[in-house]
């Protein structure tokens, strides 16, 4: 049925957008009467003409006794009485309520779309940064290069000095040697010249040493008790 | 129209054809469908807001199972609250002061209720029968009682909302009649009848609220002790 009353090429062939509703209903007078009905009669009756028309209906429906008044009509009286001081009293604050209702939801959803552009703009602000920054890249890369380079120089001295000092303690350790064996032979050369001389003190040599001895003390002796 | 103080509650005809059911249909054309609009008219956005607030409200207390009576419970709240209203305005006639019409909607309902207890947990749902806690000598006589409560539940539903709505219409009825009769011999006595019927009508209001949310809040009771 939809597309027998939708024209193929005369109409823009779509049902959105929605027409939007009307903002407000239709004028009623007194809360029950469209203002249709009043400009209707202006143009025979005046402004009063509906007054009169409804006043004489109703005196008509009374004096007939088409409408009879029973208890019926006290109750009505009282629960339209009720009716109507509700509407006056709450009508304003419902229909506020109602909107606030409404409101929120369209709110809900504009703070989804707000949150969602703040984000946005948020990652093309960082995205301008990473820009700005890609221009400093070649002094990023220098520095990354002199450190490098700082790195490798240290590391050979580092080794330079390794193999300085093991070269050192290998020269070392000869001179070492050489001295060691040095002091050793002349140790040696010293205890065997002891051990020679002492051996080849005879002990006639010794009498003879010690005799004379003896006789230089005495003479020393001698010469010393003068000059005391 | 000369009323006697019974035409309130007979049943309407109009030419020998009932019109019990336009009567009681006639509550859903006033609650207009939401059809596809985001943002809605005032009317739709406060129904949908209050059948919002009803739903949560009973549905709160109810297990999972329970979710599935959500459409009937919403919906009878809803046709229990409008016709009881409407029924205070004059020349009405309220389906719901019509024993036969409460205990349709009670007896079945609360039918249900017992037998999905009894169905799916019955040790659980007979264990209602005794509260925690009794001393053993009392075991039997309250056996016997509770079963009683138990039988008595879809009449007392049933009787409960028949009789608060035909008492308070009977009531309005009569005072409002003593208002007439008085107002041409007394018109001050009557003046104060007046204002005797204006409290019982917001009374009657109130009760016709009230009634409605009992009736659906024991439903959802018995509901959750046997589901």
């Amino acid at each position: 049925v939809l597309h027998a009353t939708r024209p193929l090429h005369t109409t823009q062939q779509c049902l959105a957008p929605v027409p939007p509703l009307p903002e407000k209903g239709g004028e009623v007078r007194h809360g029950l009467i469209p203002e249709e009905f009043f400009q209707f009669l202006y143009p025979k009756t005046g402004v009063t003409g509906p007054y009169m028309l409804g006043t004489g209906l109703l005196l008509y429906l009374l004096s007939k006794e088409i409408y009879v008044i029973n208890h019926e009509t006290v109750a009505s009286f009282c629960i339209l009485s009720v009716i109507i001081y509700a509407v006056k009293k709450y009508g304003a604050d419902v229909a506020a309520f109602a909107d606030k209702l409404n409101e929120e939801k369209v709110a809900k959803a504009l703070a989804v779309k707000n949150e969602a552009i703040k984000d946005l703009e948020t990652a093309i602000e960082q995205e301008k940064k990473e820009q700005w920054r890609v221009e400093g890249r070649s002094y990023l890369f220098d520095a990354k290069r002199n450190n490098i380079a700082m790195l490798l120089e240290a590391n050979y001295r580092e080794r330079l000095l390794t193999v300085y000092s093991e070269v050192k303690k290998r020269l070392d350790y000869q001179v070492a040697m050489q001295n060691l064996k040095r002091r050793k032979e002349q140790d040696h050369m010293i205890q065997w010249v002891e051990n020679s001389v002492v051996q080849s003190i005879t002990p006639q040599q010794q009498k003879e040493s010690i005799a004379k001895c003896i006789l230089d003390l005495k003479a020393l002796s001698k010469s010393v008790q003068a000059a005391v | 129209m000369n009323l006697s103080f019974f035409d309130q509650f007979m049943s309407p005809h109009l030419m020998g054809i009932p019109l019990i059911l336009i009567s009681m249909l006639f509550p859903a054309l006033l609650f207009p469908t939401p059809g596809n609009r985001w943002i809605t008219n005032r009317l739709t956005t406060l129904q949908s807001w209050f059948l919002h607030l009803i739903t949560k409200q009973l549905l709160t207390p109810l297990n999972k199972n329970g979710h599935k009576w959500a459409l009937i419970l919403t919906s009878l709240m809803t046709l229990l609250l409008t016709i009881n209203l409407l029924g205070l305005l004059p020349y009405t006639f309220t389906p719901t002061t019509q024993l036969s019409m409460n205990m349709a909607l009670a007896f079945p309902l609360w039918l249900a209720t017992l037998l999905t207890g009894l169905r799916n947990q019955p040790s659980a749902s007979l264990g209602h029968l005794l509260p925690e806690g009794t001393p053993t000598p009392l075991i039997p006589a309250l056996i016997m009682i509770e079963t009683t409560s138990l039988l008595i539940r879809p009449l007392a539903l049933g009787v409960r909302l028949t009789a608060n709505l035909t008492a308070g219409h009977l009531l309005i009825q009569l005072i409002s009649t003593a208002t007439t009769a008085l107002l041409t011999i007394m018109p001050t006595i009557s003046f104060l009848t007046t204002i005797i019927l204006l409290l019982l009508t917001i009374l009657e209001v109130a009760v016709a609220m009230i009634q409605a949310y009992v009736f659906v809040l024991l439903l959802s009771l018995y509901l959750q002790e046997n589901i």
